[in-house]
């Protein structure tokens, strides 16, 4: 009997088993401040402690757990103060032209019930500039020369020089941290404390649960100072492989996929018919980059790239708009320079190096790189003009570029080898300099200031200037830029610092890429501030009408 | 030599391999191109000089001797070290996983054993009959599939398109973020068809074309003659005779299995969101962090050598002339 009936066991299981978990739990949440929305993510955080959390989902995370004084507006405009919206701080005034002084809100809480006071902001400036806690802003910070308070709810910036971005210094970089819960643990292991993984902030979301490798779920702070969050359960699903991550949101398993990064992906999306798009501004450039000093020996000039000339040579010899229709479709625009869309100071009409493989090919004869032996490759002095092009294996898209760019370069007879290399290796084989190029990318906060001059002067030299580029007429624009004491004249003086550098050729800047996201249909009032996409989902809302189970269910 | 003094012996030995294998790790790792410092998102690179100084703060400046030194102090006492990728103590990290990877490892192993068996029994029931050609065929088929592929094939066809799978990720974050209720148990089932169907179906071609091989072997025995010339009914013979016979090489099969499981399961971790071992693993050597990476190796091993162990004791149960004889080693009479 039971011989018979065995063959139909596993039916039975798998029936029950899906019976089970067809069976959702009926929530009962129906008011207006309903909603759960699942972030696909890619990456996992390694702490949310923010001055030690520097990577993209560990910020997106922070900006709902932890305040800044104040924020950067949709405008993005970073000089001055007219354009930046308070949050902790209910109002700030300027105490002279050095000092600056903010007024927090007495109703902010930490999510323990403390009140956020000025020595929390005095402890967060001490603690973001101490060397032990190796917080990746504390270059940023450089020009505040002290914070104190005056009273419970006033903190004073002192600030070493006048500059146009001093407020922005003063509110960007930082978030505020419980002085309270923080105190009592050693700087130097704050890396590696406990409330990295448990965090107890004041934003519009307190911390719920985090399962590692999986999600991070945290829910809306109904007694907010700042108005109640419109969703009440944020969940961030991690999920390594970006392809599977798209497929979540496509498969109405999560709601939100703030990057597509592919024109494939991006039309997929689409077809989803719960699915919104929308793009926005990107915030990343990536580039070709000529290392200027040999690869094999760091302290000589490399044979091939510490001549202007040459590299003037080769970047006439790249065709970015062709390359970028082919890769990326609409989905990317050549950077006029070192600078992602986000940038204020982007223009299109900053002049750069023409097309022209001709010009490229006659200025390399002139210089000597003749194909002398006749086997396709110029050569000098029996130096074959060839080199490496290293890019990270998990980089699609660099690897394709890698690619279009060495038959671009074989068509001037230069020959081009490809390394395709794990993305720690090339981390650490550009950050001692030793490669000849090398595709990277660069993220960009709101201003140009920090960015261009950390990547392309002197002050990047041993930090993110891999390759040791430097001009001092550049040097000089950029300081001029920095201290303009008006857009107008801020933006005259980066365009001309931006036409230097590219006069030069440092690098080939290939695309800077357009953001573009997709939403559950249901949710209201998305908005994207560019520099960071979750900088305001504490305004995002989803009507009662449009709930979904998913949105209802109480635990 | 007693069963006991074997057993000794293989348990000495399996700790000179798993040390073996722990100290090559070590060395291997730290002698690999790269630094615990890698890219944080957006393309960004970390700060040379912050990283620099991370990499004096968790003493990775040190010689590797040094460093190993330390390591094995710190392993003596019962500690593997902190993972400087996710901020927290290696052992919650490898206590977190584990559970999951036994989880979709159970589960494949089951599928891979209970199918691989059947389809392999049915076979020679068959041999060279339609359905034995057509089951070759298609196991040969599956088992040349690469893991990775089938796993984003079964991913797009059950999960994005027809959407009777969720599409990764072990359980329901909303209705389930931990397992506490009959519901939820039936949610993790529901969330291991794919990860484990993938691993399985993998492993379980193989199984019936080396099961299949084995019975086949078997079945031309004289034991086998004998009593089907003694009119003992085939299904009889089949399942008494030439099964117990041919499951010696399943169970050698069962302790190499392990290891593929293991490997398997890191690719298919990875695409399924899957929060076990092989993914934790995956996502160390990426980030080279060094005592992550060592000490998944050192779970591994302990899995894998304990695979083996189980298998020789169950080849040893099942097969009395295997069995160890007193004044030899486990010896191979047959």
């Amino acid at each position: 009997m039971l011989r018979r009936s065995s063959p139909r066991l596993p039916v039975y299981i798998v029936l029950v088993v899906a019976a089970l978990a067809a069976c959702e739990r009926r929530g009962g949440c129906t008011g207006p401040y309903c909603g759960t929305l699942v972030n696909a993510a890619v990456a996992e955080p390694g702490t949310l402690l923010p001055p030690s959390s520097e990577d993209i989902v560990a910020n997106d995370i922070d900006e709902q757990l932890f305040l800044k004084l104040a924020d950067v507006g949709m405008s993005e405009n970073t000089l001055g103060d007219e354009d930046f919206q308070p949050l902790l701080a209910q109002k700030w005034e300027w105490d002279g032209p050095l000092t600056l002084v903010f007024h927090l809100d007495p109703g902010a809480r930490w999510h323990d019930g403390r009140p956020v006071t000025a020595a929390d902001v005095e402890f967060t400036f001490n603690a973001y500039t101490d060397s032990a806690v190796a917080s990746p802003f504390r270059p940023k910070l450089h020009r505040i020369a002290s914070v104190t308070q005056r009273d419970s709810l006033s903190a004073v910036f002192r600030f070493r020089e006048r500059y146009p971005e001093m407020f922005y210094d003063a509110v960007y970089h930082m978030r505020i941290l419980p002085a309270h819960l923080l105190r009592p643990v050693p700087r130097d292991q704050w890396r590696t404390a406990p409330f990295g993984r448990q965090p107890v902030g004041d934003g519009p979301y307190r911390f719920v649960r985090w399962q590692p490798a999986q999600s991070i779920e945290l829910v809306a702070d109904s007694t907010f100072f700042l108005g109640r969050p419109g969703i009440r359960r944020l969940i961030w699903r991690f999920t390594p492989n970006l392809q599977v991550a798209i497929q979540q949101v496509i498969a109405d398993e999560a709601d939100i996929r703030e990057q597509l990064v592919t024109p494939d992906n991006v039309s997929r999306a689409r077809e989803a018919k719960q699915l919104a798009i929308y793009p926005f501004r990107g915030s990343v450039y990536t580039f070709l980059s000529f290392n200027q000093r040999a690869a094999d020996d760091t302290t000589k000039a490399h044979p091939i790239f510490a001549d202007r000339e040459v590299r003037r040579a080769l970047a006439m010899a790249v065709d970015r708009a062709s390359l970028l229709k082919s890769a990326l479709d609409d989905l990317a625009k050549v950077p006029p320079g070192p600078m992602s869309e986000l940038l204020w100071i982007w223009d299109p009409d900053i002049r750069q190096l023409p097309y022209d493989t001709a010009m490229a090919a006659r200025r390399l004869s002139a210089l000597g790189w003749r194909d002398h032996d006749g086997d396709g490759v110029r050569d000098k002095d029996g130096q074959p003009l060839a080199f490496h092009i290293l890019v990270p294996t998990s980089s699609v898209l660099r690897k394709q570029y890698a690619r279009l760019l060495q038959a671009q370069f074989r068509a001037i007879g230069v020959h081009v080898e490809v390394d395709e290399l794990e993305g720690t290796v090339v981390n650490q084989r550009v950050g001692t300099g030793k490669y000849d190029t090398a595709i990277l990318s660069r993220n960009n906060d709101p201003s140009p200031s920090s960015g261009i001059a950390q990547s392309w002067t002197r002050a990047g030299f041993g930090g993110s200037n891999f390759g040791r580029y430097y001009n001092p007429e550049l040097e000089r624009l950029v300081d001029r830029a920095v201290t303009a004491t008006n857009r107008d004249q801020a933006r005259r003086l980066w365009r001309a610092a931006m036409e230097t550098l590219n006069a030069d050729a440092p690098g080939i800047f290939l695309y800077a890429l357009d953001n573009v996201a997709a939403v559950h249909k249901r949710v209201d009032n998305v908005q994207f501030r560019p520099d960071s996409w979750a900088a305001l989902l504490r305004t995002w809302r989803i009507p009662t009408d449009r709930l979904i189970d998913r949105d209802r269910v109480e635990r | 030599m007693t069963g006991a003094a074997w057993l000794l012996r293989r348990l000495v030995a399996s700790v000179a391999i798993i040390f073996a294998v722990v100290t090559f790790v070590f060395i291997l790792i730290h002698l690999a191109p790269g630094k615990p410092c890698g890219q944080v998102g957006g393309g960004e690179y970390q700060d040379p000089i912050v990283c620099a100084q991370l990499i004096h703060q968790f003493g990775l400046d040190k010689s590797i001797p040094e460093q190993y030194g330390r390591y094995l102090v710190a392993l003596a006492h019962g500690n593997l070290g902190y993972s400087f990728s996710l901020h927290r103590p290696v052992q919650d990290a490898i206590a977190d996983t584990v559970p999951f990877t036994l989880q979709l490892a159970g589960a494949a192993l089951l599928l891979d054993f209970v199918l691989g068996l059947g389809l392999g029994i049915y076979q020679a029931v068959r041999v060279n009959r339609l359905p034995d050609i057509v089951i070759g065929n298609v196991t040969l088929f599956i088992y040349s599939l690469p893991t990775f592929w089938l796993a984003l094939l079964l991913l797009l066809i059950f999960g994005e398109k027809l959407r009777w799978f969720p599409v990764g990720g072990p359980n329901d974050l909303i209705l389930c973020p931990v397992v506490d209720s009959l519901h939820c148990v039936a949610d993790r089932l529901w969330h291991l068809v794919l990860p484990a169907a993938t691993l399985g179906l993998v492993g379980a071609a193989g199984t019936a074309r080396f099961q299949r091989a084995a019975m086949l072997e078997v079945a031309t025995q004289d034991f086998v003659r004998t009593a089907r010339a003694k009119g003992v009914p085939e299904r009889r013979v089949v399942l008494r005779h030439e099964l117990r016979n041919a499951l010696l090489s399943f169970i050698t099969r069962f302790g190499l299995a392990f290891p593929f499981l293991l490997t398997g399961a890191v690719l298919i971790e990875t695409i399924y969101a899957w929060p076990g071992m092989g993914r934790l693993a995956f996502d160390a050597i990426l980030s080279r962090d060094y005592p992550l990476v060592t000490a998944t190796a050192l779970i591994a091993s302990v899995v894998v050598v304990a695979g083996n162990l189980l298998a020789d004791i169950l080849l040893g149960v099942a097969d009395p002339r295997l069995r160890v004889r007193a004044d030899t080693d486990l010896v191979l009479t047959a």
